[in-house]
C-alpha cells in the first residue's frame, strides 16, 4: 500500500514545484513592473511605449493569475519567507 | 570569559558552570532548583566582594561539540535556558544580579574565584549600574494596511489615455503607498524609542524579529530593551499606550526581566 502514499507526495512535490516555479516568474513580472515605473516616472518614454508596456505587464498579470488558478495556486502562496529579511515578494 | 573544556565523552571530570554573579545571594533561595542536569545541586560560590551562582556539571556535557549539538536541539536548548533563566531569576530575588551568558563554563571553584578577582571592578560597576532597574522589551509593529478601495493616488489623466497607462498608474499608487506606509511605520520606532530612552536609564536596540513565518503577518519595526526604575510597570504602561495611540503601530511590552541586555560592557 506503499504506492498510494508515493503517489501523494509526488503530486505534492508537484505543486510545491509549480509554486516555486511561478513564484520565481511573478517575482520577475514584479521587478520588471517597477523597473518600467522608474522609467515612466523619469518621463524619457513616449505615450505610446508607455501604453505598450504597461498593456504588457497587464496581459502579464492576467497571465499570472490565470496560471495560479489552473494550477490551485493562490497569490498569497507565491511568495518565500526570507526569515530575518522578510518576504521575497512585499505581502499586501 | 569561561576557559574552553576539552574533555572525552566518557570523561566524568566536573566542571563549574556560573549562572550569575551577585553581591550576596542567600542559598535558601537556590533550594530545590535543578540547574543544568541532575546530580550536584545549584550552590552560591563566594568570591571576595563578589558571589557566584554555580553548580558542578560534566564537562564532557559542554564540550564545544557536545554543546553545539544540544543547541541544535530545540526541546534542549529551551530545557537549558529555562534552567538557567530560573536559577538567574532566583538569584535576582536577592539584589542586583549579573546573568552570565548560558554556558559559561570554569575548568573549576578555583578558576571561577580568580576569574572574579579578576573581573571584580567590572561586575561591581555593572552592579551599580543595574541596582533597582529591571529591563522591560518593547517591541512595536507597523500599523497593519488599510484595506478597502484603492484611492487613484497618481492623478487624473487616466480618462483619455489607455489600459496600459491606467494599470501602470495603479500600480504606481500601491507602490507609493507601500513605500509611505513602510516610512511611517520607521518614524513610528523612532519616535517610540525617542520617548522610551528619556524614560528609560538606557536602552538597547535588538535585530528586529523578520515578518512573522505563521499567523498574524505583522511587521516587527522595533526591538529594543530598556532599563527602567524597579516599580515604574504602570508608567510604562501607560507610555506605551499614548505612543500606541499617537503613532497607530502596535506595541507589545514584556516585563521585568533580569537586566540581561545591560550586563555586557562596563
Amino acid at each position: 500500500m506503499t504506492t498510494t502514499r508515493l503517489d501523494l507526495d509526488r503530486e505534492q512535490m508537484g505543486r510545491d514545484l509549480v509554486a516555486l516555479v511561478l513564484t520565481v516568474v511573478e517575482l520577475l513580472r514584479q521587478l520588471m513592473e517597477r523597473q518600467a515605473i522608474r522609467r515612466v516616472e523619469q518621463g524619457d518614454l513616449s505615450e505610446e511605449q508607455v501604453e505598450e508596456i504597461g498593456t504588457t505587464l497587464m496581459l502579464l498579470d492576467e497571465r499570472m493569475t490565470e496560471l495560479c488558478d489552473r494550477h490551485g495556486v493562490r497569490p498569497e502562496d507565491l511568495n518565500l519567507d526570507l526569515g530575518p529579511l522578510g518576504s521575497l515578494l512585499p505581502r499586501d | 570569559m569561561s576557559d574552553l573544556v576539552t574533555a572525552a565523552p566518557q570523561d566524568t571530570t566536573t566542571a563549574t558552570y556560573v549562572f550569575a554573579v551577585s553581591r550576596t545571594v542567600d542559598p535558601s533561595v537556590l533550594a530545590g532548583l535543578p540547574g543544568m542536569e541532575e546530580g550536584a545541586p545549584v550552590h552560591v560560590l563566594p568570591c571576595g566582594r563578589l558571589t557566584a551562582v554555580v553548580q558542578a556539571v560534566t564537562a564532557a556535557h559542554f564540550t564545544e561539540e557536545a554543546w553545539q549539538a544540544r543547541l541544535s536541539d530545540p526541546a534542549e536548548l529551551e530545557r537549558c535556558a529555562r534552567a538557567h533563566h530560573a536559577v538567574v531569576s532566583a538569584a535576582a530575588t536577592c539584589g542586583p544580579t549579573v546573568p552570565l551568558p548560558l554556558a559559561t563554563l570554569y575548568r573549576g571553584d578555583s578558576r571561577v574565584r580568580q576569574a572574579m578577582a579578576d573581573e571584580a571592578d567590572r561586575f561591581t560597576s555593572v552592579l551599580d549600574r543595574i541596582a533597582g532597574h529591571v529591563e522591560w522589551g518593547v517591541k512595536v509593529y507597523a500599523a497593519p494596511a488599510p484595506s478597502g478601495p484603492e484611492p487613484d493616488v497618481a492623478g487624473a489623466d487616466t480618462a483619455v489615455k489607455g489600459a496600459g497607462l491606467a494599470y501602470l498608474n495603479r500600480k504606481r499608487g500601491l507602490q507609493q503607498r507601500r513605500h509611505h506606509r513602510h516610512e511611517e511605520a520607521l518614524r513610528a520606532a523612532e519616535a517610540v524609542d525617542a520617548e522610551l530612552r528619556e524614560f528609560a536609564a538606557a536602552s538597547r536596540r535588538l535585530r528586529p524579529h523578520g515578518q512573522e513565518a505563521s499567523g498574524r503577518r505583522r511587521v516587527q519595526v522595533l526591538n529594543a530593551a530598556y532599563l527602567v526604575a524597579e516599580g515604574s510597570a504602570a508608567e510604562l504602561t501607560e507610555l506605551t499606550g499614548l505612543l500606541e495611540a499617537r503613532t497607530g503601530a502596535e506595541i507589545e511590552i514584556s516585563g521585568p526581566w533580569v537586566p540581561y541586555s545591560f550586563v555586557g560592557g562596563a
